[in-house]
């Protein structure tokens, strides 16, 4: 198995995606991650055979006789989907939804001199899910977090204190994390992130740039 | 209930591909094949006996969701617009990948999501559950033989569980609860309700370590 992920969700957020109890911005970021790593779509697909085995065995409950009738005249009725192509393969199915449905703007805007976002309206409060590009070679200012954040790595690698993050890598920060992302030197990464609180920056300067770094969920 | 079959007078026909594993046929369960057959065939009488199968359990999977957003009707919408998805998805549907019941029940778990955010949610939501599934192509398929296999080691664990892992697993599958939920509904410790959940799995070898992995 060709699987160079290194950081991958937790089992109990794997099974709450499996169950449908994940919440909209961790299921986005969890699905993201599943495109690039081979054990965790392996992992999930034995999930779903024990949602499959508990549905087939659950309790039933009887359907209306004119039930099947009606289900057929809506089928005939419906117009079948077109089947969707995917506009950029390299990227997560999850991703392409977002780029082509959800884009707040058109175009990044710039946090810092090395950092840009890009931020989806997902119809929830709860977490601000956007791409993050750093540039290459970029340093972003030092920060720590409030709350918890999630991050897919979706092209290109960054770097910090304890580790380099490559493509499909899963990273949870919890509140009281302090670390200072750096871009890679070969090339711009781009990062998909939930996160659930405003980030506050520890570096002098920092107050400057903390309105642009706060949370505004869509 | 009365399923409608005048439209296909003939009866469901299995198809070459279906041949060539004939000899698994016997262990390849008959849902399977049915959903292959609407799949490649439009074939609507194997489609009514899905529906037969189905419809009444997706109806239970709808009842045992009390969410936010739950309303009395929620069944049976969830059946048709369930049998819909599989109607117009099938041909997608590959026995390599899943089991019909386990295809239908991806199928469901996103469907009963979608319609539970919709009610409970005023907010315009431009993506829906369905948007975060993709099935990137397995460089390594597994058989049919292999997927049935797992299936039934599941089946069978599943019968076997203690009554309180079985507990957890259908409040945590059926009833759709967040871990956090289901401690706080059953008065359990987080750590408590994570770790039954995990034993449950390790009993049908879906994980195979007992610690949570950070
Ligand atoms: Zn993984």
């Amino acid at each position: 198995m060709n699987n160079s992920t290194n950081f991958h969700p937790t089992d109990s957020m794997l099974i709450e995606f499996s169950a449908g109890s994940l919440g909209v911005a961790p299921s986005i970021c969890v699905s993201a991650h599943l495109h690039f790593c081979a054990s965790c779509r392996a992992q999930l697909k034995r999930l779903d055979q024990v949602g499959g085995q508990l549905l087939g065995a659950s309790n039933s409950f009887a359907v209306d006789d004119d039930a099947f009738d009606k289900l057929m005249e809506k089928i005939d009725r419906a117009e079948e989907p077109v089947a969707q192509e995917n506009s950029n393969r390299k990227m997560p199915f999850s991703v392409n939804k977002l780029l082509s449905k959800a884009l707040v703007k058109d175009s990044w805007q710039r946090l810092t001199s090395s950092v840009a976002i890009a931020r989806f309206r997902t119809g929830q409060e709860e977490f601000e899910v956007a791409l993050h590009k750093i540039f290459a070679g970029g340093k972003t200012p030092k920060h720590d977090h409030h709350g918890l954040e999630y991050t897919v790595v979706l092209k290109g690698s960054f770097s910090d204190e304890h580790a380099v993050y490559r493509e499909g890598d899963f990273l949870v920060r919890k509140p009281g994390d302090i670390h200072q992302p750096m871009g890679a030197n070969n090339g711009d990464c781009i990062c998909l992130s939930a996160l659930s609180a405003p980030i506050k920056l520890t570096n002098p300067l920092g107050f400057l740039m903390q309105p642009w770094l706060r949370i505004n969920p869509m | 209930m009365q399923a409608n079959l005048t439209n296909s007078e003939a009866p469901p026909i299995m198809d070459e591909r279906i041949a060539i594993f004939s000899g698994a046929e016997k262990r390849s369960d008959q849902w399977t094949l049915l959903l292959i057959a609407v799949g490649q065939k439009r074939d609507r009488a194997a489609f009514a006996q899905l529906f037969k199968h189905f419809g009444p359990l997706l109806k239970g999977f709808a009842h045992a969701a009390r969410n936010e957003g739950w309303f009395p009707g929620l069944g049976d919408d969830l059946v048709q617009e369930v049998m819909i998805k599989v109607w117009q998805k099938a041909h997608g549907f590959n026995a390599e990948k899943a089991s019909a019941t386990t295809w239908i029940y991806t199928v469901a778990r996103n469907c009963r999501i979608d319609m539970l955010r919709r009610k409970s949610n005023t907010q315009h939501l431009p993506l829906e559950n369905e948007d975060f599934w993709s099935e990137p192509d397995e460089e390594t398929p597994i058989s049919i033989l292999q997927q049935k296999r797992s299936e039934d080691r599941v089946q069978t664990a599943l019968a076997q569980l203690p009554k309180e892992q079985d507990e957890i697993l259908r409040k945590v599958y059926l009833e759709g609860k967040s871990h956090a939920e289901a401690s706080e509904e059953l008065g359990l410790p987080l750590g408590t309700v994570k770790s039954r959940v995990r034993l449950a799995l390790q009993k049908m070898q879906i994980m195979i370590s007992a610690e949570e992995q950070e």
